[in-house]
């Protein structure tokens, strides 16, 4: 071939485009492969057909191909030789066919199985293949060795359950036009499908003039492009919505109409918490009309009474708004500031700007539907939410969005489901569903069905004492150290790893996760790369990537759904599998083909089409599972979707808005109340002896003012530690892929730790500068540089600088993991919804330089430039 | 006959970098070597503080320095007005690097290609089949992408840009969105005082 004739850029050569979805992240862009006639991957685009992404990646989509062709990939099957295990010590693999690696694993597991299946820990976190997490259950075990919805979300997909039936929320952008954006990078640098949102995001800023206000300790993307940035204190989020709330109310600026017919604002509370009902079960109101008390649905009422206080079978009572009332008299724009370094006069405008623009009364028609019109939206998420009191910290940004009625209204703050194929299955979740005395079905459990109270606890992390959480993972390390104190008659031996990295992302002390991991027996990884935890296994099954295997996924949209097509875009590289594949043979060696089966079936929706169900005898590859898929989404088969890639569409008004017309939204939130003393009598029934320092606090149906516990450490912690990402490291591991490396390290927020300009000379550290930064629970070692962008007591850790020891040497090393300062026991845990703090208190103290250990050339210190 | 030309949307660029990494897969792009990057500064004291992203790319400037320094002819100025080096007659003595008042210029050291993107002096299959276009020790830069232009495409940076901070046509076209976009917003051109009327334009 005469070379010099040839197009020098690579999506112009002769070639094909193949149509397929993006899994840098665990959402699903859908993506267009170039293929050249020698079989080379050689460029990778958005799709334009797609409406969601519109046709653009993001970094991380646009350095697939690096993924696919990194020599540290796992080739074949891998054998651990070295018996000693540890961070950065070399497991010596050796190869082995694939009959002899699941022969092992097979054998291991059943072995666990045998004894007790609770002493497997599995850690499965492949979003876009969301049944592999139902697998265990086909083993027997719900001990769930898992971080990925605690460390995310916590409290944030429980309340999204209880107001929205949903698994997460997002401000509407099509109406919007004022956007509160708190601890989130929605639009900007991470979260719900960013590439899509990003687009929108800048279309409605530019092309609408929307206003938006990022409320942060640190000076994100999102707040450099706002109109306004708050800079505010770390971990007092709930305060600064709490200060807003007393605003509208006390000023009058809320939605009466809304919060007296949709939602149980004026329901009639009693002393104990719970709803005043009469002897049929059914709540009562206030008619300020007739001046009596009444049922909820009677039709004679006049005016549902939403403040005052009343006598009502024999009890005192008042409206559920009075109460949230109460508790704003002490939220005060003054007492707020003290808390959050918020001036008063911010807090106090921003509410009212936030008012003006919700434009109360208002009404839109769409697709001949008159809806109310509310385009005023406070979004939320990872760092806003992930404190202590998370529950109540959810419930205080949900409660702005109630006040001004624009919970799922065009244009303000709208529930999203995980995957649009939740209806019917996973135990209904994501449904809209009546509950009782006119009330929406709360729907806390979102990702799987609620995990049965037990004691002993048959998981370590105790979910089964999380009724309305996510699984708290970090608590394993809390209850496997004090097993006696928690009943544990049994210690796990085994774990399986399916692309999850739980040694990065679990809070808590590296060093005691370790000595858990050498006390295991076995471990087994399916995996693409090396990382921090998979360098621990006994045995690696190598896992086909995303340019070479099948699946059919849309995951965590907000404005758009319909399935994405994941196909080969060539033939696998190396020896790899398919997870389906791999699950099937584990499965098959231990004799629960036929329960796997079923669970799938399950799981993915196909009793819906009786035709799809899967037969329990017959192993399915990824490919039969997601024709299946295809078909119950649309009807349509494998070719189809091969032919058009995907069958996004906007997501329809009638799901998106209101799908829960005619009934009444939980503006208070009883169902925490019976959560935890259902939990205290079945703690009492089982003489559960932890129930004597089990946080009941924490399970509020109103949020209060109360601060998180981490503003009580020792003052000698005078600062706060956080972390962040953005778009170029967002959801998982890129650290390692040479392109996302050349751009990460070039920027200088993740080339050092970020110390506010004024504060960094008050404490004599100049940049460049190597500090300790040690919080009550662990250190990290770093070296720092000054912004004007950073609150005056945070400390600022890139995501980038949290990768320790690993066998992947392309992954460039901070100074120890962000997630060593955190605490994991159950004082900073949220009893009510399993959420970890996410911030730490932290003293610096300046090193004379930078221990040999973190200046090896793998150092992310040893490259780039300060800020 | 088009000239073409591009706008930078400073108020939507969010810094991501999506276009050099795009710009990277497309153009085959050895580690260290960036045809168009996003450079970010803090502006303002806190709290009254913001920062600012700013793309870079060659600027296919009108009056190029780069050309006009050229000892051999290699850098030149198509019709269209996309400035492109000719490898051929490139000898890489690295004038046109210095002379870029823009630093959009790179030679290319053979040890760039060597050193393979993981590092590890082996190349993979993607290196292997872009590589070729390249002649180590001659000078690199944006081109445009002038063989998608060519095919009536827009260049990989714009089409994958997330919030469409790059806009891409033709700056004789007096309809073109380009053109409306720096008439409507009074779009600057970079350091116009070097001269070299950049058909890069930014708005904000």
């Amino acid at each position: 071939m005469d070379l010099s004739t040839q197009p020098v850029q690579n999506s112009m050569k002769p070639g094909k485009w193949v149509n397929s979805t993006c899994k840098m992240c665990l959402h699903s862009c859908v993506t267009r492969i170039h293929i050249t006639d020698d079989g080379v991957v050689n460029k990778i685009e958005g799709q334009p057909t797609a409406p969601s992404n519109n046709g653009r990646l993001c970094p991380k989509g646009n350095a697939a191909i690096l993924r696919h062709y990194d020599p540290t990939r796992f080739k074949t099957p891998l054998r651990r030789t070295n018996p000693e295990k540890g961070p950065g010590i070399d497991p010596k693999w050796e190869p082995l066919s694939w009959d002899e690696a699941l022969d092992i694993v097979g054998r291991e597991l059943k072995r666990t199985r045998d004894e007790d299946p609770r002493k497997l820990l599995p850690a499965i976190n492949d979003f876009q293949k969301l049944f592999l997490w139902a697998w265990p259950a086909a083993f027997g075990s719900a001990n769930y060795f898992s971080s990925v919805g605690n460390f995310c979300g916590g409290g944030y997909h429980p309340m999204n359950g209880f107001v929205h039936s949903a698994f997460a929320a997002a401000n509407d952008v099509n109406y919007c036009n004022y956007w509160i954006n708190n601890g989130g990078g929605d639009g900007f640098s991470s979260h719900l499908h960013v590439t899509s949102a990003a687009n929108h995001m800048a279309k409605a800023r530019i092309e609408r003039n929307m206003r938006v206000v990022v409320v942060e300790p640190r000076l994100s993307i999102g707040g450099a492009k706002a109109n306004e940035w708050v800079p505010i204190r770390p971990a007092t989020d709930r305060q600064f919505a709490l200060g807003l709330c007393h605003v509208l109310v006390y000023e009058k600026l809320y939605d009466v109409k809304f919060l007296k017919k949709d939602t149980n604002a004026p329901y009639l509370v009693g002393p104990d918490g719970y709803f005043v009902r009469n002897a049929e079960g059914k709540i009562y109101i206030w008619d300020a009309g007739d001046g009596e008390a009444k049922l909820w649905d009677d039709p004679s009422i006049k005016d549902f009474a939403l403040e005052g206080t009343y006598q009502v079978e024999g009890k005192e009572c008042k409206p559920s708004f009075q109460k949230f009332k109460d508790i704003l008299r002490d939220c005060t724009p003054e007492q707020m500031s003290e808390v959050t370094t918020v001036p008063a006069d911010t807090i106090r405008r921003i509410a009212r700007e936030f008012a003006k623009a919700a434009q109360i009364g208002s009404f839109i028609e769409i697709e001949g539907r008159l809806l109310p019109l509310r385009p005023a939206g406070y979004n939320f998420y990872r760092g806003a939410q992930g404190h202590k009191y998370s529950a109540m910290t959810n419930q205080s940004f949900k409660l702005v969005n109630f006040l001004i009625g624009a919970i799922d209204t065009p244009g303000g703050h709208v529930g999203a489901t995980l995957d649009d194929q939740m209806q019917e299955i996973r135990g209904g979740c994501g449904m809209i569903n009546a509950g009782e005395n006119g009330m929406m079905k709360t729907m806390p459990h979102q990702l799987h069905p609620e995990v049965p109270f037990s004691y002993p606890p048959n998981e370590t992390h105790l979910m089964g004492y999380f009724p309305i959480g996510v699984d708290p993972g970090h608590l394993t390390q809390h209850t496997l150290e004090n097993p006696e104190k928690y009943g544990l008659n049994y210690k796990p031996d085994t774990m399986l790893l399916c692309h999850s990295n739980p040694v990065w992302n679990l809070s808590g002390n590296r060093e005691k996760w370790f000595e858990l991991l050498r006390s295991l027996r076995f471990i087994v990884a399916i995996d693409i790369l090396p990382n921090e935890s998979n360098e621990w296994a006994d045995i690696i099954l190598p896992a086909h990537d995303l340019l070479e295997s099948w699946n059919l996924t849309m995951i965590e949209p907000p404005h758009h759904e319909g399935m994405c097509l994941r196909q080969p875009a060539t033939e696998p590289l190396y020896d790899t599998k398919s997870e389906e594949d791999i699950f099937n043979e584990i499965s098959e060696r231990l004799g629960i083909l036929e329960i796997w089966n079923n669970i799938q079936n399950f799981v993915n929706g196909f009793p819906q089409k009786p035709e799809l169900l899967l037969d329990p005898k017959t192993k399915y590859g990824d490919k039969e599972i997601a024709e299946r898929k295809g078909k119950l989404w649309n009807g349509q088969d494998l070719n189809w979707y091969i032919e058009h890639g995907h069958a996004v569409t906007p997501r329809k008004p009638e799901k998106w808005y209101r799908p829960w017309e005619g009934m009444r939204l939980h503006f208070y939130i009883e169902d925490i109340l019976a959560a935890r003393d259902d939990l205290k009598k079945k703690m009492e029934d089982a003489n559960v002896a932890i129930r004597h320092e089990w946080e009941w606090y924490d399970y509020q149906p109103l949020p209060t003012p109360k601060l998180d516990p981490v503003h009580e450490e020792p003052q000698e912690f005078d600062m706060y530690a956080i972390t962040f990402k953005d778009i170029q490291i967002n959801f998982g591991e890129s650290i390692g892929n040479p392109w996302i490396n050349d751009i990460v390290f070039k920027d200088p927020v993740h080339t050092s730790v970020l110390l506010n300009t004024a504060t960094a000379k008050a404490k004599g550290l100049a940049d460049g500068d190597i500090v300790r930064i040690e919080s009550p629970y662990g250190s990290i070692i770093a070296r720092v540089s000054s912004s004007q962008g950073v609150h005056p007591e945070t400390v600022c850790v890139s995501n980038a600088l949290s990768r320790i020891a690993t066998q992947n040497s392309a992954v460039r090393l901070g100074g120890g993991n962000f997630n060593e300062l955190l605490p994991s026991n159950l004082r900073n845990t949220d009893a009510c919804s399993g959420q970890p703090e996410t911030v730490a208190k932290v003293k610096l103290t300046k090193l004379t330089t930078m221990p040999a250990e973190f200046m090896a050339s793998k150092s992310a210190y040893a490259h780039g430039r300060g800020h | 006959m088009a000239k073409w030309g591009m706008v930078f949307d400073l108020r939507r660029c969010i810094g991501c970098n999506a276009c050099a990494v795009a710009c990277k897969q497309e153009n085959t792009l050895p580690n260290g070597m960036f045809f168009t990057k996003t450079l970010s500064e803090e502006v303002g004291v806190y709290p009254n503080v913001t920062r600012v992203y700013i793309p870079t790319i060659c600027n296919h400037c009108e009056d190029a320095p780069c050309e006009r320094v050229c000892p051999t002819g290699a850098t030149y100025t198509r019709e269209d007005g996309i400035v492109l080096v000719n490898h051929d007659l490139c000898i890489g003595c690295g004038t046109c690097v210095v002379a870029c008042p823009y630093d959009q210029r790179t030679r290319l050291e053979p040890e760039m290609l060597e050193r393979g993107l993981f590092n590890n002096g082996e190349l993979t299959p993607f290196e292997k089949q872009g590589n070729v276009r390249f002649t180590a020790g001659t000078v690199q830069k944006c081109t445009f992408c002038h063989e998608r232009v060519d095919a009536g495409l827009d260049p990989a940076c714009v089409v994958t840009c997330p919030t469409e901070a790059r806009i891409f046509g033709d700056l004789d076209d007096a309809n073109s969105k380009v053109r409306k976009l720096i008439h409507e917003h009074r779009g600057r051109q970079p350091l116009p005082e070097k001269n070299t009327n950049p058909r890069v334009f930014y708005i904000d």
